[in-house]
């Protein structure tokens, strides 16, 4: 678990820029984000749609390499790896969680949460022992194990993609919009599971546009425009102001609640 | 990935749509079943050729008249049409070493009348040696003796089927007498069926001795052909070269070109027909394999299908952690596994289509382990073939594009 590498950041990334070559037109999504995540913390990337954050998550979680910059996961640099080194870092060292859950839809809840360790070393007789443990970490009842995922509710389904990220005890779990396709009740039950998990020392990286999603974490990192705009810890941040729609320029360096009434004006006020 | 593991997925993604699935094991199943009934009934019809060629008897040398000069396959010419082959020419050839057993025969056709009835039969004049050489047994009475023979006895044996003719099923027809002309002919023997068996259908014939034959039937004293036995099929060029020889001296000709005579060798005669039927094999075989290869191409088209499917799978499983090769591993598993229970499939349907073609025609087939090992082969590199292009298309995903495909 995370203590092993207890004094060297999970992840530590450098300028990380990230240009996409086009038909034509060349597009920038990073242009230099630095980060540096402690084992342990519990941290909500934040910003609008074109931020970056969607691209600063794929090479956090190694599907992607930076364009310039370092990244080192864990100690390990990945930034010049190739595919196979790549697939070797995201089998042992991230886990994934998806807004969409990306589980397969035929297959039973114990076979979802087997298949991270089909492409790992784990003994045969290890992988049950160890799902059954994901499981129950989560919380997901028993008697659904052995039920296709399809059969359950978005919050099961959920828990069941969450076992599967834990299964191969990664350094780091990373959630993409993890509450995105839940209502509110379901997506807080679910981050009450990332707090746990967090507690009991797992570090756990997500994205959100939602404010009242990132306010349960203990650390906002807000991107605009490919660069770090704000990174603070949660009591401090603007997460209710501006979690959703365009970061005024002005609001990094404007602490405090100076924008607050923005959000709540129109409605409230004219009742 | 563990090979267990490899399996494993494979069975489970491929039972997840079973129908797809069957059909395209279907594509498979046709196309070696064809290929495996096509073969068997190819290598049946020729062994049976090959058989028959046999019985008539694979060690034997046939001596022919035939016209100066023209000698050649286009040429020949049987039946007593060009008079040059005489009975000491015969006793000569069976002095040669390499030549065990001489039969000197003459050809005619005579109206057989029975008692009861009667009939158009070939009429054979031979020596007692005949039945030795072509392999004949008498089922009732005796063979031509040589006292017939000196004699020019009035003495006939039936081929099995010209008994049943003349005298019907099941009648012991020996020392019955038959007319034939001026002959007044008893019947002292009737031969064991041989089935047809090279040219002369034995069954069918009348056999009297040859010297009979020379004054009633056709004639003269030449004969119309002499059939000699060679110890040793190897040595079946030499007896021949032999043959040729001493005939070309006894009929003072000095050029071969000229010979009024030809030779044919039964041991070249199945040669051929070994290949002639052997190249049609391998062209029933060919037109099967057409439909093999139309369902290699229905396996990629399902493999791309399920590619382009499985694309959010793919992704997913390569955030997870599977590499390339993992993913090639495991369409490639799949397309593998399809082509071989296709190709086990299409092995039984074809041993089933093979044996009742088979006997629907009247041959035999024969399923050889050569042909099935093959089909296993051809099926196993249908899969990779047919699989390589879609698991490559399926490895090189890049998984956040295949993790957003819709």
């Amino acid at each position: 678990m995370a203590d092993v590498q207890a004094s060297t950041p999970v992840i530590d990334a450098r300028d990380l820029t990230k240009v996409y070559e086009g038909a034509g037109a060349e597009t920038t999504a990073l242009r230099g984000v630095s980060l540096a995540v402690e084992p342990g913390e519990f941290t909500a990337i934040m910003g609008p749609s074109g931020s970056g954050k969607s691209t600063l998550m794929h090479i956090l979680g190694c599907l992607d390499t930076p364009t310039t910059g370092t990244y080192a996961l864990s100690g390990q640099d990945v930034s010049t790896l190739d595919d196979y080194e790549l697939a070797e870092m995201r089998r042992t060292t991230v886990g994934f969680v998806f807004q969409a859950f990306n589980l397969l839809p035929r297959a039973t809840v114990m076979r979802n949460v087997v298949m991270p360790m089909l492409y790992t070393r784990v003994p045969h007789d290890e992988r049950d022992d160890r799902a059954a443990s994901a499981l129950r970490a989560v919380g997901l009842e028993e008697t659904l194990w052995t039920h296709r995922s399809n059969e359950l509710s978005g919050g099961q389904m959920q828990r069941v993609a969450i076992a599967r990220s834990l299964v191969n005890d990664p350094s780091l779990v990373l959630a993409d919009e993890p509450t995105g396709n839940l209502d509110t009740a379901t997506g807080d039950s679910v981050m009450d599971l990332f707090s746990r998990l967090n507690d009991e020392g797992r570090t756990i990286v997500l994205i959100t546009h939602e404010p009242d999603i990132a306010a349960k974490t203990r650390r906002v990192v807000r991107l605009h425009d490919g660069l770090v705009a704000e990174d603070a810890l949660t009591a401090d941040a603007h997460v209710r102001q501006y979690g959703a729609g365009a970061v005024p320029a002005h609001v990094a360096d404007a602490p405090g609640p100076s924008a607050a009434p923005a959000l709540t004006a129109d409605p409230a006020g004219d009742v | 990935m563990r090979f267990s593991d490899l399996i494993a997925e494979t069975l489970h993604s491929l039972t997840s749509n079973k129908v797809r699935s069957g059909l395209t094991i279907l594509g498979i199943v046709v196309g070696i079943a064809s290929v495996i009934a096509m073969v068997a009934i190819g290598q049946g019809s020729q062994a049976a050729i090959e058989q028959s060629i046999q019985a008539a008897g694979s060690n034997l040398l046939t001596v022919s008249p035939s016209a100066a000069g023209q000698q050649g396959p286009g040429a020949r010419s049987f039946g007593a049409s060009v008079e040059s082959l005489t009975r000491e020419d015969a006793e000569a050839l069976a002095d040669l070493s390499l030549v065990t057993g001489v039969a000197p025969s003459a050809q005619g056709q005579a109206q057989l009348v029975a008692p009861e009835t009667n009939a158009n039969a070939q009429v054979l004049g031979v020596t007692p040696s005949y039945a030795a050489v072509r392999g004949l047994t008498v089922s009732s009475g005796a063979f031509i003796s040589e006292r017939d023979d000196a004699a020019n006895a009035q003495v006939v044996v039936l081929g099995a089927t010209l008994a049943e003719d003349l005298f019907g099923e099941g009648v012991d027809p020996v020392g019955e007498r038959i007319r034939s002309g001026n002959m007044l002919l008893t019947v002292v023997g009737v031969l064991e069926e041989k089935g047809t068996s090279g040219f002369t259908n034995v069954d069918a014939s009348a056999i009297i001795p040859l010297s009979t034959a020379a004054r009633y039937v056709t004639g003269s004293e030449y004969l119309s052909s002499i059939t000699l036995t060679v110890a040793d099929e190897d040595q079946m060029d030499a007896a021949e070269a032999s043959v040729e020889g001493l005939l070309l001296q006894r009929h003072g000709i000095a050029d071969a070109d000229y010979a009024d005579f030809s030779i044919m060798n039964m041991a070249d005669l199945m040669e051929t027909v070994s290949t002639v039927t052997g190249t049609f094999t391998t062209l029933l075989a060919g037109i099967a394999g057409i439909s093999l290869l139309v369902g290699g191409i229905g396996i990629m088209n399902m493999m791309l299908t399920t590619v382009t499917e499985r694309t959010r799978e793919i992704g997913l499983r390569k955030a997870i952690g599977a590499d390339s090769a993992a993913i090639s591993a495991q369409f490639l598993a799949e397309s593998v596994t399809l082509t071989l229970v296709g190709g086990a499939l299409g092995i039984v349907a074809g041993w089933g289509i093979g044996v009742a073609a088979a006997n629907l025609l009247g041959a035999t087939a024969i399923i050889t382990i050569d042909s099935v090992l093959l089909a296993v082969g051809v099926c196993a590199v249908i899969g990779i073939v047919f699989g390589y292009y879609p698991a490559r298309r399926a490895a090189s995903l890049s998984p956040i594009e295949a993790l957003r495909y819709q």
